[in-house]
């Protein structure tokens, strides 16, 4: 019976209580350790989930973290001290099983499981429930930009200004449900919860905020939702998590060579009066009470971001930095010669009223066409298109 | 004491004869010559993969667009590098593994339905063929995953190119699994239970049920896809009644089934190959059995935990727990396999060394499965890098090192030839460091707030994107050391006996390469396929070398003065 192949008092048998105990320790510990570097991974905390979330990421990493100490440890251990050793054609110790080990190491990973359950659920629950006075916004994502509209009704119209001061067709709208303002950009303040209702134009998109550690779908068809609160002042980049195209990259916040940001962010300003006077009482002014001059109103337009042509065209004027289409930069002194027999007036509202009916050479056909109609995609009132137009011829370079 | 059986011997007049360039071309029913054409198209495609890895690497090795026209170009580069690497690569090597392997693990002579077997396999070229050619008429570039309405109302000709193919994958995959059940079920040698079977053909039976139980779900997805597509229904369509998340939930139900169609045969591998290197019986034969069963049935329940960020809120929670349970059985599995290495006489061979990298480095991609499955964390690095870190870590250091695993421990069974022990090394060492340092970094990438699927990213995290895009170039350099090693060997690499691992299972139990009809006569099974360390088992290698020629670490109490095995085709 005694075979050259078995060996097992030399091996591994005797390993002292001690050292078990001391492993346990390190592992633990090890744990731990790891664990403390999760706010060097994560964005700095900015909202109220973010720190409930990162606390449960801190905690779950410490488990990962003694888990894979431990399961690394038995692997080096049994690595060095069970390797053969040079001219040893022995087999190993004839272990098959140990019904107390496999019972243990079914049961612990159990529990922790559970425990990392339980814990998510009451995370979950807290970060998604409804909060009193949520401000709302709503979103609409289309390729490859974003852009939030806020309601401006008669209990929100900036000091100073009152509902008898506004043009009578003006008026009637503020009235009648409110008029919609709308930016490139996410405005809001410290410790104000937000609601931000989402709706895609043309394919599913992500709406993610890193520094809010929340992330929704925005759905073809459907209309979605996402809450957060912020708890720090600051600018926070919006991205695009769901593969939209050949611009998806593009669907974030980016900050141009002057330091200016660009595209989607979310600013979150000190208090509510930050936030009314820094973003939205001239926002509501400037609806309120459209400037006579259709330049300037045309200017106003596109800088509101209303239409996302920043993310594909260049002007300098609004800090436009888009590269998918033509430098917009002098578009004014160009138009008039681009295709004979039409006025520069004339080829611009066919510019963008039908882009694919004369392509500027050198580029194709990717500008999506705005509409007329309400209800259609990209819907561009006349009104807005004639501003439009009147600025962007004014767009001359020397 | 037990008796001692081997398997009748003899017959080496007959051996099996090394194939040639032509017989891999060939229409055939041998299950061994079906496997080998498995691998070969399966590593063609890895190669294809790979190199479309390495254009996405080298994309992103600056914030902006440098090599790529524009996003839609880098969007058709890893849509179909995920593809590819997962329908065209993973799970037909699989496929060609249990191909290979199965008859003889069960000491058959062929697979139930040897013509079926061959029928599956040449669904596969075509497939290939159809999905690169999707660059002829605009590439698919919806990702791996084609999400409508992007990939219906905005995608190019080459998505239904795409889902055409992926129509003829998952029936060659759909049959094979028929024909593995069959074979397991009806062909097993007098003698071998259920619970006698080697381990890997537990994953493989695991995998088939899983196969068999999910495919049919990718095919209708894909059915709608084409329909919505060429004949202008309107099922992802919401403009016109359709809804877009029916093609997340079925694509899911198919897709997440589909990492562990990827994972348990690695998993199979692995118990082979920790065990007969380690010297010792597998730890706990029947929970690594049952574990894949229990994974196989539980994996059913799990798919909307991709869908965190799109599924309604309320059935959030619901998936999250499902999804936790899942990791018990898999906590089971690495713990036996680290019970299976303790107290062993652990050899690091090639095999050895991959079986031990597919160990360290799966367990991470277990610990960041367990946080993904928490929702509120997976709801902000959803559709990031620290995703993409993830299912590398669980398909690259888990089902490709269980690949290279099984390559280094069957080619001298397959080839009859040994591979090359000091490039095998080599081979690990570069592959291990530039795999961790390729991938490892992406979670920190994805948590601090990069998306995946982007061509251009935010400057900051330019630093990291290079680390990672340098190992990656190393490690698909690393992947030619491999290649060097098997055409060197395959010219002048060492004869290799029967039985050079001085292994218990089966395959081991014939000449190598087997002759056509596997073994001749019917083989006796060694009663336990790991009974490593009993007198009886010793024995039984003992009369295998001295009918075989000798292994690699003959044993001292083996007789002597044997010969070396003639050898094969000689
Ligand atoms: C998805 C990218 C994209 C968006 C968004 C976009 N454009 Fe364009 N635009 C293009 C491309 C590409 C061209 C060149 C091809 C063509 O002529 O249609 C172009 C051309 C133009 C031209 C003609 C320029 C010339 O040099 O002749 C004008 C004017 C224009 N766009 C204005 C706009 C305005 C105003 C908006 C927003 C309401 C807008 N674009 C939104 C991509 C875009
Ligand atoms: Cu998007």
């Amino acid at each position: 019976m005694n075979l050259s192949t078995r060996s097992p008092g030399s091996a591994g048998s005797g390993i002292s209580p001690i050292w078990v105990v001391a492993a346990g320790l390190a592992i633990i510990f090890g744990g731990l350790l790891i664990g403390s570097f999760a706010p060097a991974i994560l964005p700095p905390q900015a909202s109220a989930e973010s720190r409930q979330i990162d606390a449960l990421f801190r905690f779950m990493l410490a488990i990962g973290g003694s888990i894979f100490l431990l399961v690394q440890g038995m692997l080096v251990y049994s690595v060095i001290r069970f390797r053969a050793k040079p001219g040893d054609a022995s087999d190993g110790a004839p272990i098959h099983g140990n019904t107390t080990l496999e019972f243990v190491w079914t049961i612990i990973p159990a529990i922790i499981v559970t425990v990392l359950a339980l814990y998510s659920v009451s995370v979950w629950n807290s970060t998604h429930s409804i909060k009193p006075n949520e401000q709302t916004v709503g979103a609409v994502g289309a390729r490859y930009a974003w852009t939030f509209n806020y309601q401006l009704d008669a209990r929100a119209l900036p000091s100073g200004v009152t509902l008898d001061q506004l043009e009578p067709n003006i008026r009637a709208a503020v009235e009648n449900g409110g008029l919609t303002l709308s930016s490139t950009q996410l405005h809001t303040w410290v410790n104000q919860p937000v609601a931000v209702s989402m709706n895609t134009q043309d394919v599913n998109h992500a709406f993610w905020i890193p520094g809010m550690r929340v992330k929704q779908d925005l759905l073809a068809g459907r209309t979605t939702e996402i809450r957060f609160t912020p708890i720090e002042a600051g600018v926070y980049r919006i991205v695009c998590a769901e593969l939209c195209g050949s611009g998806h990259g593009n669907m974030a916040g980016s900050v141009d060579v002057n330091g200016n940001l660009v595209g989607a962010w979310l600013i979150v300003h000190e208090s509510e009066d930050a936030f009314r006077s820094e973003f939205f009482d001239p926002l509501a002014r400037a609806a309120l009470f459209p400037p006579e001059d259709p330049v300037e109103r045309g200017r106003q337009i596109l800088a509101s971001g209303v239409y996302p042509c920043a993310s594909c065209h260049v002007v300098d004027d609004l800090g436009w930095n888009g590269a998918v289409g033509p430098n917009l930069n002098n578009v004014g002194s160009r138009a008039a010669t681009r295709v004979a027999g039409e006025s520069a007036e004339e080829y611009l509202r066919i510019s963008i009223r039908m882009p694919g009916a004369y392509l500027v050479p050198g580029y194709n056909n990717l500008m999506p066409q705005f509409n007329a109609e309400p209800g259609q995609p990209n819907y561009m009132p006349d009104d807005d298109l004639d501003a439009i137009i009147a600025y962007l011829l004014t767009l001359k370079t020397s | 004491m037990a008796t001692i059986s081997v398997p009748l011997i003899g017959g080496r007049a007959v051996e099996g004869k090394r194939f040639g360039i032509s017989d891999i071309l060939r229409w055939t029913v041998d299950h061994k010559v079906i496997g080998i054409q498995y691998m070969l198209t399966a590593s063609f495609f890895f190669i294809v993969g790979g190199a479309l890895a390495m254009l996405i690497r080298w994309e992103l090795l600056t914030p902006t667009l440098d090599i790529m026209a524009d996003g839609q170009q880098y969007n058709q580069l890893f849509s179909i590098h995920g593809t590819v690497m997962i329908f065209l690569w993973i799970v037909p090597m699989m496929a060609g593994f249990g191909n290979y392997l199965l008859p003889l693990m069960l000491g058959a002579k062929d697979m139930a339905f040897p013509w079926l077997n061959a029928f599956a396999f040449w669904l596969i070229p075509p497939a290939g063929i159809l999905m690169l050619m999707g660059w002829f008429v605009g590439q698919a570039e919806a990702g791996w995953t084609s999400y409508p309405p992007l990939s219906t109302l905005y995608s190019l000709d080459g998505q239904t190119l795409w889902a055409m193919s992926l129509h003829l994958l998952g029936l060659s995959s759909i049959l094979g699994a028929v024909n593995f059940i069959v074979t397991i079920k009806n062909m097993r040698p007098v003698g071998m239970g259920y619970f006698q079977m080697p381990l890997f053909v537990w994953a493989i039976l695991a995998t088939s049920i899983i196969i068999l139980m999910a495919t049919p779900f990718l095919a209708g997805a894909l059915t709608l896809l084409i329909l919505d597509r060429v004949v202008g229904t309107q099922f992802f369509n919401p403009a016109q009644g359709g809804d877009v998340l029916l093609w997340q939930n079925v694509f899911w139900f198919y897709s997440h089934p589909a990492v562990y169609i990827m994972v348990l045969p690695a998993f199979g591998i692995l118990s082979e190959v920790l065990s007969v290197h380690a010297r010792k019986p597998i730890f706990g034969y029947r929970a690594i059995a049952l574990s894949s069963l229990a994974i196989a049935l539980v994996g059913f329940t799990v798919w909307a935990h991709h869908m965190f960020t799109s599924l309604t809120p309320e059935l959030r929670i619901p998936f999250m727990i499902t999804s936790m349970i899942i990791a018990v059985p898999t906590g089971i599995k690495v713990f036996s396999w680290l019970g299976t290495l303790f107290m062993g006489k652990i050899r690091f061979t090639s095999a050895m060394l991959f079986g031990l990298g597919f160990l360290s480095m799966f367990v991470i991609g277990g610990i960041s499965g367990v946080m993904l499955a928490s929702v509120p964390y997976n709801i902000h690095v959803h559709d990031t890098y620290f995703v993409v870190s993830h299912l590398h870590f669980v398909l690259y250091g888990g089902s490709v090192f269980g690949i290279y695993a099984g390559l280094y421990h069957w080619f001298p069974k397959i080839s009859g030839r040994m591979l090359d022990e000091r490039l095998g090394r080599l081979h690990f060492i570069v592959t291990y460091i530039s795999f961790f340092f390729t991938f490892f970094p992406q979670h920190i990438l994805g948590m601090s707030g990069m998306p995946r699927r982007v061509a251009v990213y935010a400057p900051e995290y330019q630093s990291l994107n290079v680390v990672v895009s340098i190992a990656s170039f190393i490690l698909g350099i690393s992947t030619f050391i491999l290649i060097w090693n098997v055409i060197v060997s395959l010219r002048a690499g060492k004869r290799a006996s029967a039985n050079p691992w001085r292994a218990l299972t089966l395959e081991w139990a014939t000449s190598s390469p087997p002759p056509v009809t596997n073994f001749i006569g019917d083989p006796v099974p060694y009663r336990n396929p790991y009974g490593y360390g009993s007198e009886s088992a010793n024995a039984y290698l003992n009369a295998l070398e001295s009918a075989y020629g000798p292994s690699e670490h003959p044993s001292p109490d083996a007789p002597k003065a044997i010969k070396p095995a003639p050898a094969a085709g000689d």
